[in-house]
């Protein structure tokens, strides 16, 4: 989960690593709150890329010129988020920009730190320079500095990127980030480093021992459309698309196939719906009921290729979901895998037809969306 | 000698008195996977199906000869647990739980290596050699035995891949769920070298899918001059940019992380690339055939 701004400012701050002096403001009149000198910069906190070249960051030398540009911020959108708030921050004279960053590598299946000797919004252009070492303990100071020494010629900003690098570590570690990115890291008049902006990616799978993320994911949970926060309370995993086929699946991997089968079949899937993190009479009952009371989902596609899963199960679970469904909607199923023998007779004896094929499947589902 | 897992491999059920456990040492056992002990700490359980059960691994390992682990614990309790099958001396590892912390994952990935052991998952359904040995979950009616190896980041999909194959009357080598995860026990490469070493595959079908690199590192192995002849499917092509598919490193974050790059890099590599599932079976025959020419 990607932090603002302004919550991974906070988080370095918690961890020693110094960033400027700022507040949050949530209403452009509250820029009076600023009690510090000018100038400042206003900073938009969104969540999407780009916000610098997008003019998301104003420079303001006054209470009016801030006042101004807090107005104009508000009223924007940056790749189509419009800001919820600003920082208000001390504007940073500094001689260089750097690119500092920890993060996780799937390739190595490690962490890495990144650095490029000049950051700032152009540092995509260039492939930093990439220290691999796996795990935490693994990390050696003297490695990072061998590497640095060939790119920083000024041994005491070295030692100073070395103890930071380690400190970052530190933070991502502590908090459970996937990544602590720092772009740009100014480097100040007097050499020490303040980072000026903080790109901070925590692991939403370490939410049980993160109560502060189980905290920002329940949030973001409730920002959610209505039809997604109902799944995703009932611990299903839904992704809300824009289609009219309701697709309900099992698996990630066959939820993503299936809709692409959709879409090669010229309709469009309403949703990724993967029902195996909850495959319980009331997690089936809950996808049933999201995807009912979505009125643009014009048919249903059960689709579910189980292992872990028993079929036979599942299928016992749909008959008694369908004899009490009160939608009209077309469903149409395709269940196979442990326990199909069995599950091919529970729907049976229901009334109910098991399409032998993910292609029958999809072609009776789109047709029937299609009629609707 | 299959990879990974053969006939002869003894294996152990971590957690073998829960609901999965127990199904497991059934199925493992009906499918001749020799189950030879359980783990359940804490629990007053002696036997399950049969299956003499331990409070831990050492004694488990010791007493038995197990060799390879199967682990069924919640995501908080697995960093322990797969350290203790690490440090009683098992050498191949399956831990299929989902919404393992990343941190935890580089943990474990650096302390197999350290045992020189193989840790297959997170998020993985395990591993089968169809014929020989199973050490997972997939159900096993969608495999038989034959030159075709497979690799997947998703267990669903591998599930209705080799039944589609076994329909087809192409039999796999050995089918490895490498998992959906970020950081992975075993990578796509890693698996890709061990199936390369092994004389029983004749050809490799790759189900991956967006986000990761992933189908980069089986890109590079396809330009080899010495590759076995490689097929894939990657999936995702309608999903929308910027959301998580279920899967943790199932996201387009960069062009790069899109269905449309990953399947132009392998093609331009020479990989046989299905369209999508329909025909999955022709792409991963015509794989096949070419390495039928090859050695002719």
């Amino acid at each position: 989960m990607l932090m603002t701004e302004h919550t991974g400012k906070c988080l370095l701050k918690a961890h020693g690593v110094p960033v400027p002096a700022g507040v949050l403001i949530r209403k452009s009149g509250h820029v009076q709150r600023w009690s510090g000198a000018y100038p400042v910069a206003l900073k938009a906190q969104v969540l999407s890329g780009g916000r610098g070249k997008a003019g998301g960051i104003v420079r303001a030398s006054d209470p009016g010129q801030a006042e101004a540009a807090a107005q104009q911020l508000f009223e924007r959108e940056f790749g189509g988020e419009s800001p919820a708030s600003l920082l208000m921050e001390r504007w940073v004279e500094h001689s260089r920009e750097l690119y500092l960053a920890v993060t996780v590598d799937g390739q190595s299946g490690g962490y890495v730190i990144l650095y490029a000797p000049s950051g700032g919004v152009d540092v995509e252009h260039q492939a930093p320079y990439k220290y691999t070492f796996g795990s935490p303990r693994d990390f050696r100071a003297h490695e990072l500095r061998s590497m640095l020494a060939e790119v920083e010629p000024d041994g005491a900003l070295r030692e100073r990127i070395v103890a930071l690098a380690r400190r970052l570590l530190f933070v991502a570690t502590a908090i459970d980030a996937v990544t602590v990115e720092i772009n740009p890291l100014a480097v100040l008049p007097d050499g020490k480093l303040l980072a000026l902006d903080a790109k901070i990616v925590r692991d939403e799978s370490a939410a049980f021992r993160q109560a502060d993320l189980a905290d920002e994911i329940e949030r973001a949970r409730k920002r959610e459309p209505r039809m997604v926060a109902k799944a995703l309370a009932g611990n299903l995993m839904m992704v809300g698309l824009d289609g009219e086929v309701g697709l309900m699946s099992g698996g990630a991997g066959m939820t993503m196939a299936t809709m692409d089968m959709i879409a090669d079949a010229g309709l469009k899937p309403a949703c990724f719906l993967d029902c195996s993190s909850n495959p319980t009479p009331a997690g089936y009952q809950l996808a049933f009921d999201v995807l009912d009371a979505e009125p643009k989902v014009k048919a249903i596609l059960v689709s579910i290729f189980g292992g872990g899963t028993q079929i036979d199960r599942v299928a016992k679970v749909m008959n008694e979901i369908m004899m009490k469904r009160k939608s009209r909607k077309p469903v149409v199923f395709r269940m196979n895998g442990t326990g199909r023998e069995k599950a091919d007779a529970v729907m049976r004896d229901a009334g109910l037809h098991n399409h032998p094929t993910l292609e029958s499947a999809v072609d009776a589902v789109v047709a029937a969306a299609r009629t609707q | 000698m299959s990879v990974l897992i053969d006939a002869a491999s003894r294996a152990l059920i971590y957690g073998i008195a829960g609901n999965f456990g127990r199904f497991s040492a059934r199925d493992l056992a009906s499918y001749g996977t020799k189950v030879v002990a359980g783990v359940a700490p804490g629990r007053d359980t002696r036997d399950v199906e049969g299956v003499p059960v331990f409070q831990d691994a050492r004694t488990a390992c010791t007493t038995t000869g197990a060799d390879v682990a199967l682990v069924y614990v919640p995501a908080p309790a697995a960093l322990d647990a797969v350290l203790e099958v690490l440090d009683a001396g098992c050498k191949v590892i399956v831990y299929p739980g989902d919404g393992l912390p990343v941190q935890d994952a580089v943990e474990l990935r650096a302390a197999a290596w350290r045992h020189r052991a193989v840790l297959i998952g997170p998020n993985t359904p395990g591993v089968i050699s169809p014929g020989k040995s199973k050490l997972g979950f997939m159900p096993s009616f969608c495999y038989i035995p034959g030159p075709l190896a497979v690799i997947s980041r998703s267990g669903s999909l591998s599930y209705e891949a080799g039944w589609r194959l076994t329909m087809a009357g192409l039999g796999q080598s050995t089918v490895i769920g490498i998992g959906g995860d970020p950081v992975k026990g075993l990578n796509a490469a890693e698996a890709i070298e061990l199936l390369h070493a092994d004389s029983e595959t004749k050809a490799i079908l790759y189900l991956g899918e967006i986000g990761g690199s992933d189908e980069y590192a089986v890109a590079r192995y396809a330009e080899r001059p010495d590759a076995k002849p490689t097929a894939a499917l990657i999936v995702g092509a309608s999903a929308p940019p910027g959301k998580k598919m279920g899967h943790a490193a199932a996201l387009v974050g960069s062009q790069a992380d899109s269905q449309a790059a990953k399947v132009e890099a392998l093609r331009k590599a020479g990989v046989h690339v299905a369209d999508n599932l329909r025909n999955l079976v022709d792409t991963a025959q015509h794989a096949f055939r070419q390495c039928e020419v090859v050695t002719s």
